[in-house]
Order: C-alpha cells, then structure tokens, then sequence
C-alpha cells in the first residue's frame, strides 16, 4: 500500500480525489485480500507439484454477464485482447470461468465450456459462418481459423440458449473479426503489431490498413507467428522441452459498400496458412493446413418502422488439411499421411423486428458439409515396402436446414426472453466399410436424418435497482458431426484409442436450467452468482470394440472405440464472478468456476497388462474430460491516467479427482500460476504491453491436456515466458 | 420480504447445484458361465526350451538352437460331446505368442465360457485366408508377423529363428517361417514376377488330451506345450542342409512345415 501510495504521490494525483476514493479503495482492497487467501489457500492446498506454486495470467475480465439476458454472456473486446499475450484464441479463451481447453500442442487449444466440447459447441465467426475441421485430430479447431489480432470482439454465451446461429448445444462462441466501415471523407488507417516472447522464441506479427470514404471502403490485413518448441516449467531441476512449434501466416482482405445509407454489402476474403505445426500428444503433425474462406454479407437497416434489420449472409470455407509423421521416430519404416478437405457451403438470413416493447427475431440458415479424405501408409518390412491407402472419410455429405425466431420483452419489473428453433439434418457418405459381427451392425448404412427442435426461455426479475434474479431453461439438440458418424479408425480421442464412427447415431440434447443472481454497483462493481444443471439425453459417448470386431489402424494405440450413444449424463456446476468498476484506479476482477459430471451407467474393461479380461459396470462414474475447480483473481492499478497499467494475476486450480473409473482417467493434481504484466501507452500512436507468465517457472499441466504419444505422461503447459508487444496505429 | 425472496432463491440455486456426490460403484456381470485361461509353454524333447543354446539335435541330425519364437494361434474352439462348441471371439480370435514376452504366454480369455464338459480344444495354426489381411496389425509386436505383399500379405503364422550346424561344421542361421505361400511359374523360384498363385498354410490343430470341465464362476487353466522338436520330424524329416536358411518363398518346405505342424501341440488341463 505505501508503494502504491507514494507512486501516487510522484504522479501527483490529486489528494481530494484519492480522499474521495479511499473508501472505495478500503472496500475493494479487503474484498481482494479475501479472495486472494482463499485462492491461494486453495492452490497451496492443491499445489501440482508439491511446494508453493503459483501462476497467474495478467488478465483483467471484463465479463459482461450482468446485463438484462436470463443467461450467461461474456464478451472480451479488441482493447482487452490487446492487452493479453496471445498465440492461440483457444488457449486465450481459457482466461473465461469454466471455459477451458484441450491442448494438443503449442497451438490449436480447443475450447471447452462447462465440460462440453468439440460440436457440443457452435463455435461461428462473424455472426454465421462455419468452418468444418479439416482434421480429424481436430489439430484445426474453428478458433484456430482466426488470429486473435484480427478480433473485434469474442461473445462467450453458456448453455443452450442462443439458438440463432445453429444448433446451439452447449455453449456459443462467437468470434467477430474487424470489419471495414465507411468514412465522411476519404481516410486511410494502419495498424501494425511486433510481439515477441522467450522460452519458445516465438514472435508474431501483424499489420492492418482500412480506410475508404462514404461509398467503398476497406479492410486488409496479416498476420505471421513463427514459434519454436517450448519448455515446460522447472521440474525437480529440470525442465522438459515439447516437439511444439509452429509457424502460420494469414491475410484477410474486406471490401464494402454502401448501397444506401441505411444499407451495406461487405465481401470478404481470408486465407489461412499453417505449416509445420507439431502436436506432440497427436500420431501424426500438421504437415499444411491451408484455410480459404470467402463470405458475402448485406445489412439493411431501418428498413421501415416496425422492421429494424435485415442481415443475409452467404459464405464458403475450404480447408486442406495435410498431416504425416515425418517428424516422429519410426518414420524411416513406416510412413503415414492423410490428406482431408473439408467443405462448409452455407448462409443465414435474419430478419429483426420491433413494435413498442416487443422485439422479434426470425430467420432460417443452412449448411452443407462436405469432407473427404485419406490416409496412406507405408511400411519397410524386410526388404519390401508395403502400401495401404484407406479413406478417413469418403464424400461424406451433412446438409442442415434450420428455422429460428427469438422474442424479447419486458414488463413490469421483468424482462423475458424465448427463443425456438427447428433443424432438419441429413448426412450420407460414400463409404462402402462394413463392419457385421453376429448380426450387429457397426458400421453399415450410411444414410441418417433428424428433425430437431431446440427452445429456450428465460426471465430476470428485476429486484431492485443493484440486483436482479434470472432463470433460464433450455433445450437443444445436435445431431451428430463428420466425425461421429463417419470416422474410420483414427485417435481422435483422449484416450489413446482409435475411434470409429457410428453412421446410426442419435442426436443428442441437452435440457438445462440456469439460475442467476446479478448485482451491479458503479462504486462496487459488478458480482454474479450462476449454477447450472443439464440433463443430457442420448449422450455420445464412446465404447470399445473387441479386436475380433475391428482392429486399430494407428502405430500405439490399445485398441479401438466406436461412438455411442448413451441413455443420459447430467452436469451441474456453478460460477462466481466479480468485476470492479471501471472509473477507478485500482480495479480488479475474481471468477471461479466448477463443473461436476456423471454418467449413470458405464462400462469398464477389467485389463490384465494390456489383455481385457472381463468387463464390469460402474455406476454413478464421472464424466471423462471435465475440467476440476479453479478460480483466478486479478488486480491492476491505473498510474498516469491509465497510460501506465501495471496487473498481477494468480490462477489456483484444484486437483481433479473426479476422473473416469470406466475410462481409466488419471487424476490430475492441482496448481497454481502467478502472471505479471505491465502496459504502457506511450503517446496516441504507439503501446507496449510486456510481462511475464509463470512468474515461478512452475511446471504443470491441465487436467484437459492430452497425453504425450505413445507415454502416460501429459503435455505440459509452457513455463516460464517473458514477453514484449508493440503496437503502433496511425 | 425482500430477504424472504433472496433466501427462497439461494435455495433454489443451491437445490439446481447440488453436489450430491455419488461415489462410483463396480458391479461384476454375473452369469452361469466361467472363464478359460491358457498358458504357452515351449519345450524340446520334453524340457523347457533353452534359447541360444546349440545343445538340440533335430531328426535330420541337424545340430541347432534357437532364440526367436513367435507365432499365432486363432479361432480357438472348444468342443462339447453333443456337436456344440463355443468359439473364442468375443474380444479377440487371434492371439500372439512370443518366447520373449512373457506376457503373451498367458491368455485370459475374454470369453465368457457357459458351464459344462467340454471334449476337446481346438484351433487354427496362424490366421485363416478370410482374416490375414496386410496393416491389420500396426502396433508392436504382432506388426513385426508382417508377411511381405509380394509373397501373399497379411502375417507370418509362425517366426523361428535359429542356428544350425551346416554339414561343413559352419554356423548358420535359419529362418524357420511360415505364411502364405507361393506357386511360380516353371523352375523359378524367388522371382517374384513369375508367382501366378498364393497357398494357404494355416491349418487346424485338435489338441489330444483337451477334455476340461468349467464350473459357474471358475476359472479353468489349460496349458497348451508347444513341441518345438516337432516341427522337424513326422511324417517329414526337414533337412537345414537341405532347404538352407529361408524358406518363405520355398512353397514345397513349407509345405512340409504344415505336415509336421499338426501334432506339435499338446495340452495340460489343470486340474
């Protein structure tokens, strides 16, 4: 505190104003110590690798939950995510509470909200558009399409209650890059960032040029990231370097035009480039992943006085996708490949209307899907070569239509909101496999299709001016992916296992209830209290095949898993959220998070070494792949009117013990990480934002990351990393 | 009022997130059936092979020893006096046998084995046409079985690897293989473009001495003796000097392997 204060005094703040805050500030600081103990406490009590870990991530989360929606909503703005080190949306993401996820590699973290993953999400960009994964490790996710320096915006909605972008069954996140906007007279804008950070000697570059006047204008942009493998924290003197680089470039290209005032069109370009990018936990490596996405979108506004928008969006993304095990040993006797293209051909219309208080959402989308691709290997064995070129997917076609209102309103102290939702799916594959043992078919017809109805409803009471109560009910259901249906014998899993697809599967639903306690406060801020339970029906899980039904194809694997449906799980859990205001000069913000999830039935395969030997059924068995308890705490100081910004952060996650008994999942200790940054706005033009993750070099990993191949160990996370961002705009 | 309605609330939100924490429970299938286990053994002349030893003297009068041993065995059959029998496929129908790992010379079978007396076990040497297909085997050990495409795919039945004392007093070693074979055209041989058709070497072998009983939630332990000596005599002699040190593309020693193979194996039930 004297620190903080005599800094205040060189800078010569005005002493009324310090008066006048300080007991805010009294305020602010005990509740801070009392969170800091509590996550400290936990994570000592929790510490992954014994001692005093800490780690932090210098994050400040704005979360904007509290405002009028019954559900959850955080969004992270272009300002927030600059002032974050950042080299993969996914891994970003994972600053949210109980968003977390699956880390493969040193890039590519697929995101997981509340244990639910993969197409249990709808992970869209810029409002609508789609990307089918071209890989079937998903080494792709649709978070690593885009860069985090071309994002306006991140829209982070919990639960299945946002149904107007597709199907929407766990969770919604929206990526929304920068667009183009018009100007009164001819302008031109740049911005350019340099970043750079240590263990992995990554840097990452970026520059933008927009500009235009009132009729066409413009938006260009790249971005270059070239990273080298990182290592990971201090382990009993030691530490541990991971087969992890990467190097990828991207440009986009926006064009737009204003038809009326009240209109627009806006065209856009963008390719993605990946080459060479390692994922140490996964058989094979990105070799090249080259992304293509074109879009067409036109927005009218203002249409007449009872129709306020109208948004038509058209939009193609393509994908190759290339992977091979050339950088792994073995390959001087056995090579793998598998090349898959995926196509994502789609578009949406909305149309959103207004009389007095009621607002009216409606509109349909559709897309089609299509993916195919294949693996060649090749084996040296005495003398000769062998070659066996199979097909992951063959033509393999998903075509999805869906009709979609939403209507808000309020009366009274309360504020409703419902939203509908029908898709009709359809899926075929050219695959000619047959997998028939004593009658049961595994894989056979190819042919599936589902009508599905999603709704969802909710309400917030408004209890006062500060605090207001919201209940949100939903249900949603997906019908199952590319990958679900139609993958033939790759470890796609977690597990170790090859996974086959199950052409009959079921779509899945989940019925959820979200209860919410808000209270916001200018001089408190904001806090907010959310527990959720889902009833999930049709779950899709996995269960292993005998070797006498299919054999695994992938070099290290224990056998082969089909995709299932089980009869239900149900997740429940809940989440804390405090964020100080914004008009002070020490600020900070809280959030914790835990999810706790069960199957009732599952079966567990009784091993004898590597021999199954028996099989018994566990009850009441946890869920694999949920993330344990964490909670994170952040605090900053504005010096010099906000141009200097230095923030500390602790993040403390707890062991997770609730691991899967049928699946053999391993606990994973607790830990805790302390991150420290400082920002630094030079003058109008120019910033620097530099800190250190990790501060202690601590060595740990997430519950969710994968096993490195062919070990039982599990990737670590990077230790210890300086880094240094420069930013210029003209 | 206002607290009532906050307390009504907490309420609620904590009935939505209750923890009641179940812990996980496991419950055995329980079925009228027992279990089978076989353990591989592997002697010569009756004693437990020693490998890298040049102390055995096969029929031919051949001096050798061994030191590599691995094979197949698939579609374990047992048999009941009345005609039913109970094929071993319910995990897995091919099992791998290698003298190095010790944890392939046991296998607790998977299958759940219905109550009863039981005539004889039975099974196929190697893998059967339908299923030795090449890359269905990727993992270690069973992918080092792999039979080149050339001479027919799929997998060795059977690897012996050894040395033999050649009429000259010379060591040399032996690949004592067996897989598909191969018919060529006229008198040549290891020329793989002149193969005009494959041969099937797997063949079935009864084990004598195999009736077992399995009573409801038993376990019965059947040892299976491979007769490594066997392979070189009845009803053929096989000459090391003869057929010399490979003979996976020699259709005619392999043959003759196969002939030899259907009485090299005997059984031990446990009692």
């Amino acid at each position: 505190m004297f620190i903080l204060q005599t800094m205040e005094n060189i800078i010569k703040m005005k002493y009324k104003y310090l008066f006048k805050i300080f007991s805010y500030k009294q305020r602010v600081i005990k509740l801070m110590l009392g969170l800091f103990l509590l996550v400290t406490n936990l994570s000592f009590a929790y510490s992954q690798i014994t001692k005093d870990t800490i780690k932090l991530t210098p994050v400040v989360i704005l979360d904007n939950s509290v405002i009028k929606k019954s559900y959850l909503k955080s969004a992270i703005l272009k300002v927030q995510i600059q002032n974050e080190e950042i080299r993969d949306v996914g891994d970003f993401l994972r600053i949210l509470p109980n968003v977390s996820g699956v880390r493969k590699g040193g890039v590519s973290v697929d995101p997981v909200v509340r244990g639910f993953k993969f197409s249990q999400l709808n992970v869209v960009l810029d409002n609508g558009i789609k990307i089918e994964n071209g890989c079937p490790n998903r080494m792709d996710p649709v978070s690593s399409h885009v860069e985090a320096e071309d994002i306006e915006k991140i829209e982070v909605i919990k639960g299945p209650f946002v149904l107007k972008y597709g199907p929407s069954f766990g969770g919604l996140i929206n990526l929304i890059t920068e667009e183009p906007h018009p100007y009164d007279k001819f302008e031109i804008h740049a911005n350019a960032l340099y970043g750079f950070e240590t263990n992995w000697n990554g840097q990452k570059e970026h520059i933008s040029i927009n500009g235009g006047n009132k009729k066409i204008y413009f938006l260009a942009s790249g971005n270059y990231k070239n990273y080298g493998n990182y290592k990971s924290g201090n382990l009993e003197g030691h530490d541990m370097t991971f087969s992890s680089s990467f190097k990828k470039n991207n440009f986009t290209g926006k064009l737009g035009f204003s038809i009326k005032p009240n209109q627009n069109i806006i065209l856009s370009y963008t390719g993605i480039n990946g080459k060479d990018v390692l994922y140490p936990a996964l058989t094979m490596d990105e070799k090249s992943d080259d992304t293509r996405i074109v879009s067409a979108d036109y927005k009218a506004r203002d249409l007449s006085k009872f129709v306020k928008v109208l948004d038509i969006k058209v939009y193609q993304s393509n994908v190759d996708h290339v992977m091979d095990n050339s950088k792994r040993p073995g390959y001087s006797t056995k090579q793998m490949i598998a090349e898959v293209n995926a196509v994502n051909t789609g578009g949406r219309a909305e149309i959103t209307m207004q009389q007095t208080k009621h607002k009216i959402l409606a509109g349909f989308d559709f897309e089609n899907i299509n993916k195919d691709g294949d693996r060649t290997m090749t084996m040296q064995m005495m003398g000769t070569t062998s070659t066996k070129k199979s097909n992951l997917w063959d033509n393999a076609l998903i075509q999805n239509a869906g009709l979609f209102a939403e209507y808000n309103t309020f009366f009274s102290s309360f504020e409703f909101n419902a939203g509908i939702r029908g898709d009709f799916n359809k899926a075929t594959s050219g695959d000619t496999l047959k997998i028939i043992k004593n009658d049961v078919n595994y894989f056979n017809a190819v042919n599936s299709q589902y009508m599905n109805l999603s709704a969802s409803i909710g309400i917030t009471k408004k209890i006062n001016e500060y605090f207001n109560v919201s209940l949100a009910l939903g249900r949603a259901s997906r019908s199952p992916n590319m990958l679900e249906r139609y993958i033939k014998l790759m470890a796609v899993g977690y597990d170790n296992f090859d996974y086959l697809g199950n052409p009959q599967l079921k779509p899945e639903t989940n019925n959820e209830a979200d209860l919410t306690l808000k209270f916001s406060q200018d001089n408190t801020g904001s806090i907010y209290l959310n527990g959720f339970y889902s009833y999930v029906q049709n779950y899709i899980t996995a269960e292993r095949l005998s070797p006498s039904v299919v054999m695994p194809q992938t070099q290290g694997v224990l056998g082969v898993k089909q995709f299932v449906n089980t009869d239900y799980v149900t997740f429940k859990g809940c989440e804390f959220g405090y964020t100080s205001p914004d008009n002070f000069s020490l600020g900070g913000s809280m959030v914790a998070a835990y999810t706790y999830a069960v199957i009732p039935e599952d079966t567990k395969y009784v091993l004898n070494g590597t021999q199954v030997t028996g099989e018994t059924i566990v009850t009441n068995d946890a869920l694999s792949e949920i993330p344990p308890f964490e909670a994170t705490i952040c605090v900053y100081y504005k010096f010099m009117k906000g141009n200097l910004i230095p923030k500390i952060s602790f993040r403390a996650v707890a062991e997770q013990r609730h691991t899967s008994v049928a699946f053999y999942e391993a606990h994973t200790p607790g830990f805790g990480i302390l991150n420290l940054s400082l920002k630094y706005k030079v003058n109008k033009n120019a910033e620097i934002n530099t800190g250190i993750n990790n501060v202690f070099d601590r060595a740990y990993y997430e519950h969710l990351n994968r096993k490195i191949i062919g070990t039982t160990g599990k990737l670590y996370e990077p230790g210890r990393v300086f880094f240094i961002n420069l930013f210029v705009n003209i | 009022m206002k607290n009532k309605q906050l307390l009504f609330l907490l309420f609620l939100l904590v009935v939505i997130i209750n923890f009641s924490c179940k812990k996980p429970q496991e419950n055995p299938l329980v079925a009228e059936t027992g279990h089978i286990s076989f353990k591989f053994t592997h002697v010569v002349d009756g004693l437990p092979l020693q490998i890298d030893t040049m102390k055995y003297v096969n029929a031919a009068g051949n001096p050798y020893s061994i030191y590599d041993l691995q094979y197949f065995i698939s579609d374990v059959t047992l048999h009941k006096s009345d005609g039913t029998k109970k094929v071993i496929s319910d995990w897995k129908d091919i099992d791998y046998i290698d003298i190095h790992i010790p944890s392939t010379l046991t296998w607790d079978v998977y299958d759940s084995i219905p109550v009863g007396t039981y005539d004889s076990i039975s099974f196929t040497f190697g893998i059967s046409g339908a299923k030795n297909k090449s890359f269905m085997f990727v993992n270690y050990p069973e992918v080092n079985m792999m039979w080149p495409d050339l001479l027919g795919g799929g997998y060795h039945y059977m690897m012996i690897n050894g040395k033999w004392q050649d009429s000259i007093n010379q060591i040399e070693n032996f690949n004592f293989h067996l897989g598909i074979g191969q018919l060529y055209k006229g008198n040549a041989t290891n020329c793989v473009d002149s193969i005009y058709a494959f041969v099937q070497n797997y063949f079935n072998v009864t084990l004598p001495n195999s009736s077992f009983t399995i009573s409801e939630g038993s376990t019965r332990h059947v040892e299976i003796i491979m007769n490594v000596d066997s392979w070189f005599k009845t009803p053929h002699i096989y000459n090391h000097n003869y057929w010399g040190q490979n003979i996976m593309e020699i259709q005619p020693a392999m043959q003759m392997v196969k002939e030899n193979g259907y009485d090299v194996f005997t059984a031990h039930v446990i009692q």
